[in-house]
This record gives C-alpha cells, sequence and structure tokens, in this order.
C-alpha cells in the first residue's frame, strides 16, 4: 500500500518534471506543499494560470491596490484581479460560487469572515513558509486561516464640530444627552454594530450591558449602511459629528492628510485581526498560493505598514502617526476578539441590535 | 418606415386559423404562454420553497417549516415597514405624477418656448443610474451639502436644518427619480389625444385650466392610473433610495427588512427573506387585479381612430412664459444640480460639502484612476450590451403579446397576465428567486453575462408590455378590419398595419428598458459576478466603500456616454415621428 503510494508519489514528480504541468496536484495537495520545491512548483503553475483573484475588505486606494500592485511587481506574469466587498457580501458571494459551482475567488481577506467560510466548509487548510515567523496566538491550529492585519475600534469625530475636551471619555460618557442624534455607527456587519454590542457584553456581562444598551438606544444611533471608511468620510464631512466603531486606523490616515477628524479609542479597545483564506475550488490556486505568501511575507505587510495599516507580521513595524490607538503601545486596555469568539457571540449580539437599534 | 420590428416578428405571426382542439387556442398563443412560463415558473417556485424551508449553512434548503409566515404576523416590524413602505410609495407616485403629468401636458399640449428639449432632457436623466441619482441627493441635501450649508447661513444656526435621511427624503429623492420615466410614459398619452375635443372646450368658453383639468386630464385618466400603480410599485419594491436613505434615518420599509435578512446577516435568513416578498407580492397582485378592472373599460378611451387624427398644441399666450420658466426650474432640480455636485466631486481629492477651499484642490487624479482601470472598461462594455440585448428581447416580444391580448385572441388574457406578473416580484426578490434558479443550473451559469440578460429580460416584460399595451390600445379595430376587408391575412395586418401605427412606442419602449435595464442595482446586484461586472452595481459598490469621488469620475464619464447614446436615439425618433405625423 504504501509502496504503491510512494511510486504514485515519484510518478508524479516525475511527470511534474517532464512537462512542468501543474495540472496534476490537486488543490489540497498544493495547499500542503512543503519543502525546496514548493516555490518552484507554485511559480510554474501560477505562470500558466497568469491570474489571481482576490476578495477583501480591504480599502481599495488605501490598501487593496497597492498591495496587489506590489505582488504583480514581484510576479509580472500574475495578473491580480481584486472585487472589494464588506465581510458579509464575500461570505455571501463565495457561498454562492461555491453552489453554483463556479468558483471566482481564489483568495478571500477580511476581518470577520473566516469563521462562516469555514462553517460552511469552503475554504481548505493551507501552508505557508510564511506562517512560521508568527506567534502560536496569531495563527490558526486547522490551517484554514492566515493573520494579515489587526484592527483596533473606536470612535472617529469631526473635529469642527466636536472640541477634544467635550469628546467622550468612557462608554458610559455615550450616555450624556448632548449626543442625542449625533452618533452614527456601521449597520449590520460583525465589525460595526455588532462588535460594539459584542464588545460591550463582554466587557460589562449580559445584564448590565442590556441596561446600557436601553439607555444608548435613546441617543437615536443613526444606522449607517456603507462601509467603515464611507463612514468615516462622512465625518470628516460633517454629515455626522461622530461615528462610533470604525477602524481607528482610518481616521488616522485622513488626519494626517488634513481632514478635520481625530481618532478616539475607548477602553476596553475592541480588536480583531484580518485573516486570509484559500478557497476551496480555487482556479487559480497556485497562484492563489504565491498571492497569500506575499500578503503574510514581510514584504507583503510592509505595504500595509506604508498604508498606514496595522500588518499582523511581527517583524513587521507600524507607523508611529498609529502609536496613539495601539493600545499596547498607548497603554490602553484591550479587547482582543477571535474569530471564533466574534462568531459565538453573534447571536446574542445580534438579539440586542434588533431590540433596541432597529425602530 | 422602419423594418425591423417587421423582420422580428414575421417568424412568429399569427398565421391562418388552425386551433388547438378543445382549448381553441391558436398555436401562436400557445408557444408565447409556454416561453413565458419556462421564464416564470421557476423562480416563483423557488421563492416560495425559500418561505418554507429553514436554509442550511451554505444556503441550501433543509426542514420544512411554516414558522417564517408565524413570525411575519408576530413581528410588529413587518406592520411598521408595510405602512413605511406604503406612505414612501404613496408620495413618490405623488410627486413623480405632478412633475410628469405637467412636463407631459406642457410640452405635448401647449406651444410652450423650448419644450421639445424636455423629452431629449427627461432621456438623458433617464440615463443617469439611480445609485448615482441617489448619492447626488445625499451630496446636496445633505448635512454638509449646499442647501443646508445656505440655511444655516440664513438662520444663523450651527446646526443642519434638514434632515434628508428621513421619510421625505425618501420621498423626494425617489419621486424627482421616477419623474423622467412618468413624464416618457405620459408624453405618449398626452400626444395620442384627439385635439379637437380640447379645441371644442375652449371654444365653448373655457379657460386653459379648465380644460386641462375636465378634458386633457380625463381624457388621460387611464394611461394616468396605469402609471400610478406602476410607480406606485416600482416605489413600493425600490431599493435604491430605501436603502441609501431611508435606513441610515431607522426608516425600514419592506425591501430593506428582505435586504437584511439576506445580505446582511451570515447566515443569510433566506427563510424570512422569502416571507416578506410573498407578503409583499399578494399586496401587489391585489393591485394588479385592480388595474386590470380598469383598463378592461379601456375601449372607451380609444382616441386614434379611423376618422382624421390630428393631434394639435394649445396657444397659450403670455402664459407660455410661465410654464418656460416651470420646465427650466425643472430641469435645474432634476439635472442641473445633481449633474453638478457630482462633476464637482469628481474633481475632488476627498469630499467635505461645497467649499472655497476645496476648489483648490482640484485634480483629474479620480479620472485618471478611472481611465487606466481594465475592469471600468469591461463594466461599460457589459452594460452596453446588457441594456441592448434586454431592450431587443423584450420589445417585439411585449408588442406580440400586447396586441394577442388587446385583440383578445382567445388565451391572450393569460399572455398579459404572465408577462405583467414579473411586477408582482420586488427587483431584490427577483434577484434571489433568479440566483438560485441558476445555483441549481447542471452546469455553471451562475455570474455569467447572460444570466444576468435573462434575469433583466423576465424584470422588465410588464413595462414592456404596459408601453405596448398603450400603444396598441390607441389603435382602433377598424383599421384591422379595413384591412382584413381588403384581404390581408392577420399576420400581414399585424405588419402592415399595427406595427407601422405602434411604431413611435416600440421605439420609445426600447429606449426606456434599455436605460432602465443600465441603470438597475437591485436585482443585478445578487447575480453579477467579478466577470460580469455591470456599471450600477460597480458605483453602488463604490459607494459602500467609500470611493466617493472615484464613484463621482465613473459617473460623469458614463453619463456622458449615456447622453451621446439617448441623443442619438432622440433624434432618430424624432425624425421617425416627424415623418409619422
Amino acid at each position: 500500500m504504501t509502496g504503491t503510494r510512494i511510486l504514485s508519489a515519484f510518478a508524479l514528480s516525475a511527470a511534474l518534471l517532464w512537462t512542468g504541468s501543474a495540472s496534476a496536484l490537486t488543490q489540497e495537495e498544493i495547499g500542503n506543499l512543503q519543502g525546496p520545491d514548493r516555490q518552484k512548483i507554485l511559480e510554474d503553475g501560477a505562470r500558466k494560470e497568469g491570474k489571481v483573484t482576490i476578495y477583501s475588505g480591504m480599502i481599495v486606494d488605501q490598501a487593496l491596490r497597492p498591495i496587489t500592485e506590489a505582488f504583480m511587481k514581484k510576479y509580472p506574469y500574475i495578473k491580480a484581479e481584486y472585487w472589494r466587498a464588506d465581510s458579509n457580501k464575500i461570505v455571501q458571494k463565495i457561498l454562492a460560487e461555491a453552489r453554483a459551482k463556479s468558483i471566482v475567488a481564489d483568495v478571500a481577506e477580511s476581518t470577520s469572515l473566516s469563521e462562516p467560510l469555514i462553517k460552511a466548509n469552503v475554504v481548505l487548510p493551507f501552508n505557508s513558509p510564511q506562517l512560521d515567523s508568527y506567534p502560536a496566538d496569531y495563527r490558526d491550529p486547522r490551517r484554514l486561516w492566515g493573520p494579515t492585519r489587526f484592527s483596533y475600534f473606536g470612535v472617529a469625530y469631526n473635529t469642527n464640530l466636536v472640541k477634544p475636551a467635550d469628546a467622550p471619555k468612557s462608554y458610559e460618557d455615550l450616555l450624556d444627552p448632548k449626543w442625542k442624534g449625533k452618533l452614527a455607527w456601521r449597520e449590520g456587519s460583525d465589525s460595526g454594530n455588532l462588535l460594539f454590542i459584542t464588545n460591550a457584553i463582554m466587557d460589562m456581562g449580559e445584564q448590565k450591558a442590556d441596561a446600557y444598551f436601553q439607555k444608548l438606544a435613546q441617543q437615536k444611533i443613526v444606522n449607517f449602511t456603507g462601509s467603515a471608511r464611507t463612514l468615516v468620510n462622512n465625518v470628516m464631512s460633517g454629515e455626522y459629528p461622530m461615528a462610533l466603531n470604525i477602524f481607528l486606523h482610518h481616521p488616522v490616515i485622513s488626519a494626517q492628510k488634513g481632514a478635520p477628524v481625530a481618532a478616539l479609542p475607548l477602553q476596553p479597545v475592541p480588536s480583531l485581526n484580518g485573516t486570509v483564506l484559500f478557497v476551496k475550488g480555487a482556479p487559480n490556486p497556485h497562484a492563489a498560493m504565491l498571492l497569500i505568501d506575499y500578503m503574510l511575507s514581510k514584504e507583503g505587510q510592509a505595504t500595509l505598514e506604508a498604508a498606514d495599516y496595522l500588518p499582523a507580521h511581527p517583524d513587521a513595524s507600524t507607523s508611529p502617526a498609529l502609536a496613539s490607538i495601539i493600545p499596547k503601545k498607548a497603554g490602553l486596555k484591550e479587547n482582543f476578539i477571535t474569530p471564533q469568539k466574534l462568531f459565538e457571540l453573534n447571536d446574542k449580539a445580534e438579539g440586542a441590535l434588533n431590540k433596541y437599534f432597529k425602530n | 418606415m422602419s423594418s425591423a420590428p417587421q423582420t422580428s416578428l414575421g417568424a412568429t405571426a399569427p398565421g391562418g386559423a388552425r386551433r388547438f382542439a378543445g382549448f381553441g387556442v391558436s398555436p401562436l398563443v400557445a408557444v408565447l404562454i409556454a416561453v413565458l412560463l419556462v421564464f416564470l415558473v421557476p423562480p416563483t417556485i423557488y421563492l416560495i420553497q425559500t418561505s418554507l424551508y429553514t436554509t442550511n449553512f451554505d444556503g441550501s434548503f433543509d426542514q420544512f417549516t411554516f414558522r417564517y409566515y408565524v413570525e411575519l404576523f408576530t413581528n410588529p416590524r413587518f406592520f411598521n415597514n408595510l405602512v413605511n413602505a406604503c406612505v414612501y410609495a404613496i408620495g413618490s407616485a405623488a410627486v413623480a405624477l405632478t412633475l410628469g403629468v405637467l412636463q407631459a401636458w406642457i410640452v405635448e399640449r401647449t406651444n410652450t418656448p423650448l419644450r421639445h428639449y424636455v423629452f431629449l432632457i427627461s432621456i438623458i436623466s433617464l440615463g443617469i443610474p439611480s445609485v448615482l441619482y441617489t448619492v447626488s441627493f445625499l451630496l446636496i441635501l445633505g448635512k454638509a451639502g449646499p442647501v443646508n450649508q445656505a440655511l444655516m447661513w440664513l438662520t444663523d444656526s450651527s446646526v443642519p436644518i434638514i434632515n434628508v435621511y428621513s421619510m421625505w427624503g425618501m420621498v423626494i429623492v425617489e419621486g424627482i427619480d421616477f419623474a423622467p420615466l412618468t413624464f416618457l410614459l405620459l408624453s405618449s398619452v398626452f400626444r395620442s389625444n384627439d385635439a379637437s375635443f380640447e379645441e371644442a372646450s375652449m371654444m365653448s368658453g373655457a379657460g386653459i385650466s379648465q380644460t386641462f383639468r375636465h378634458i386633457t386630464l380625463r381624457l388621460a385618466t387611464p394611461g394616468i392610473m396605469a402609471l400610478l400603480i406602476l410607480i406606485f410599485i416600482r416605489a413600493f419594491e425600490s431599493f435604491e433610495t430605501p436603502a441609501l436613505v431611508g435606513r441610515p434615518g431607522n426608516v425600514h420599509v419592506l425591501t430593506t427588512q428582505i435586504y437584511d435578512s439576506i445580505q446582511r446577516t451570515v447566515p443569510a435568513n433566506y427563510g424570512q427573506a422569502g416571507a416578506f416578498s410573498i407578503a409583499l407580492m399578494a399586496i401587489v397582485i391585489g393591485l394588479l387585479l385592480w388595474y386590470n378592472r380598469l383598463s378592461r373599460n379601456a375601449e372607451k378611451y380609444q382616441t386614434i381612430t379611423g376618422k382624421g387624427f390630428r393631434p394639435r398644441v394649445m396657444d397659450l399666450g403670455k402664459w407660455r412664459w410661465l410654464t418656460c420658466a416651470m420646465l427650466v426650474l425643472m430641469f435645474v432640480i432634476m439635472i442641473g444640480l445633481p449633474v453638478g455636485i457630482v462633476v464637482y466631486a469628481s474633481f475632488l481629492p476627498y469630499y467635505e460639502g461645497v467649499t472655497a477651499k476645496s476648489f483648490t484642490l482640484f485634480t483629474t487624479a479620480n479620472y485618471m484612476q478611472v481611465f487606466n482601470s481594465a475592469s471600468f472598461k469591461g463594466s461599460i462594455g457589459n452594460t452596453l450590451i446588457l441594456g441592448a440585448a434586454t431592450a431587443s428581447l423584450v420589445c417585439p416580444f411585449t408588442a406580440l403579446c400586447a396586441w394577442l391580448a388587446a385583440r383578445r385572441h382567445r388565451g391572450a388574457w393569460l399572455l398579459d397576465q404572465l408577462a405583467t406578473m414579473p411586477l408582482i416580484f420586488p427587483a431584490i426578490v427577483m434577484g434571489v428567486a433568479f440566483l438560485n434558479v441558476f445555483l441549481h443550473m447542471p452546469f455553471a451559469f451562475y455570474g455569467t453575462l447572460l444570466s444576468v440578460i435573462l434575469a433583466s429580460m423576465v424584470r422588465y416584460l410588464p413595462y414592456g408590455m404596459r408601453y405596448s399595451y398603450a400603444g396598441v390600445l390607441q389603435v382602433h379595430r377598424e383599421l384591422e378590419e379595413a384591412s382584413a376587408l381588403s384581404g390581408a391575412r392577420q399576420s400581414t395586418t399585424f405588419l402592415r398595419v399595427v406595427v407601422p401605427l405602434i411604431t413611435p412606442a416600440l421605439i420609445t419602449c426600447w429606449l426606456f428598458v434599455f436605460l432602465l435595464s443600465v441603470k438597475a442595482v437591485a436585482a443585478q446586484i445578487l447575480l453579477v459576478g467579478p466577470k460580469s461586472q455591470i456599471i450600477a452595481v460597480t458605483l453602488f459598490d463604490l459607494w459602500e466603500n467609500g470611493q466617493v469621488t472615484e464613484l463621482a469620475a465613473m459617473g460623469v464619464t458614463w453619463m456622458t456616454l449615456m447622453t451621446v447614446v439617448s441623443t442619438t436615439f432622440y433624434l432618430i425618433a424624432r425624425r421617425y415621428g416627424l415623418a409619422i405625423r
């Protein structure tokens, strides 16, 4: 039995050497490739595929376009295409493609999409030598995702409309009647109002959180439906004086360009990690693995750093401008919520959201 | 006269009196019914199934249940959303009709200066994708927009005065968005009114407004009623405006609830969406039955007869300058401001209201980004193919169906009913229904442009049908009887008498199905894949992704292209229309 297997493995690699054909490997095998040949096999395969498609939640002009362009510079024979959407939409899209058996996505990347995709069984485990540099807590024991970036969440406010001295200092301060009708948060996204609610439940406990939501509901928070970045843009334009639970690096990026907006972390600062996944049935599996490698590599992570995102790579530094929003550096209390935890608490958060904030 | 519709219809025109034994239905009618059923039955079955099954995580059906219906009636939000939807639909229908009737009357029945340009302008504005239109009004009326800035300056207030994220905001935006469509549909109704009635009224001493109310409006009543229902339904099931304007202000309607259940929840709550959709459909079916009762009496209003038909305009005297001013004002509100703000935003590095400082920041970077993007070029190609294919499939098909139905061919009432049936699907639900039809196909069909075209065709059948029907209804039977008496076969009569007479309606039908299908988002957003991206959906994604300035640049580019298309068609139609008169 073992003999046959070895033999067929031999035949396989021989076939590979002779024809250079990549089609002999299944997607599982490509994902699990190891050893010195790995890079060559992937590159040979990717050369034939010629393209790769990523669905990602990264903002196009900030990070997604720069990182795919940098990737194409490294591998000029691969055309990297992207489709940007919020996590939930990416999940729905990939589930639909899987059911229709016409998968377009090779790679999926975002904050809070890994658990639904894993549960729906539409992703495959993979090996990337790059993962070795990451500490164990940043890695998935099932090898189904790799960490791409961190996101810290908090308040963004318009500095023309709110004086820094008047800004809230705690979650309790948000209940002040002066904020009534002035707050907005992102509706229907795991990293939007659901994360705010999840964070409060984890921090205060269910009962206290419930009382808190009841009071917070009096503030008539606007349920904003675009992306978190759009919400911050609306704060900058003065549409909403203050937004809750946005990605804190967004206002920092804009404030550097002179926009009238400031980032304000409230304790505990909820944080999530972005994940990259290998889509089952990916039409371009070799190129997909190269892209995953690249996104996890120090080099790829540097593009995120240059974009003022928060790279997950332990050796990658973050831009000094972001020091004030990284809890560890700013000495703030952090609540790191793993993808699994976020998913577990989803129903509870959804319940509170429907009960208090949707009428 | 054009021969295009003739050749496409020639193959299927009613030939002879062969009947299916027992039913007495002609083979042609039977074939058309079969075609419609193929397109309508699968999505309908899927939708019903959805509301009766729990779904697995991957979206496949699990267990049979009635719980979604029970939830429907125990959920206060359902009734709340229902009331909102009604208020919103009535409000926007009122706004659209007021603007549309006024425009149609001024343009078709009076000698107001500049009136001929309204037609062109309306067609151009019809080419603006709803998303872009809605976004432009949010930029104008939003808290940071010029209207609020002006009001704050006037009232010396430090906080914004008006909040567009509200019911009235939805009504205004949707009403204005629908006005051009209303105008285009009404103009043919007003145009075909025999002027002799109005002249008689004027000669009997009635004034302009009296004549308008008692003669012009009355004669146009069936057309207006049909439109009212059409717009009401369109607004009732519309998605873009409630999603972009209403939801941020916590004003929910049925469609946004459906969207929430499907797109914003993981895993998607298809059951709830299904039950909501079925309830929504039940309401719409009621409206359609009412509509049918109205149109049954339509013969009373036939105005193109064998007797000297001559539409003519009314001389308003010096009042024509007032009506001219009204047209200009409407133009500024409906086109000038929205286009202006989008053009303005397209030159900015980031949008932050209209300020003096902004003008110093002007850049062409957004346009560079758009023109260098391969996916944008792909989107343009896909969108043009989508619109042309949809219109070319819908118009000849519905013309034939409408004629057969209007002439009471046996079984043809069913054609009318079936071709109108897609109206009972809200666009977003039709998207879900077709999505799942395509997902269940034995071969990979989901995400292809062809799949989007098919869904779009079914979706716009009713619009083609209404347009063709209105055209056919105005042709009195006596012209066809004359043709038959002269020895022409039925097919010859249809091609040589009916088609030429309804050609103006068919051309407008083609153009407006084209424009509607390229600007729609709600049904398509669930169907397109990265390989079949279309402009309207790309714009929606850009708005959600916060790329407002790139959205504006892309929108301006697309509007320019559509203006060229529309103007060309306008010129063709006008030349053709003149030839007919």
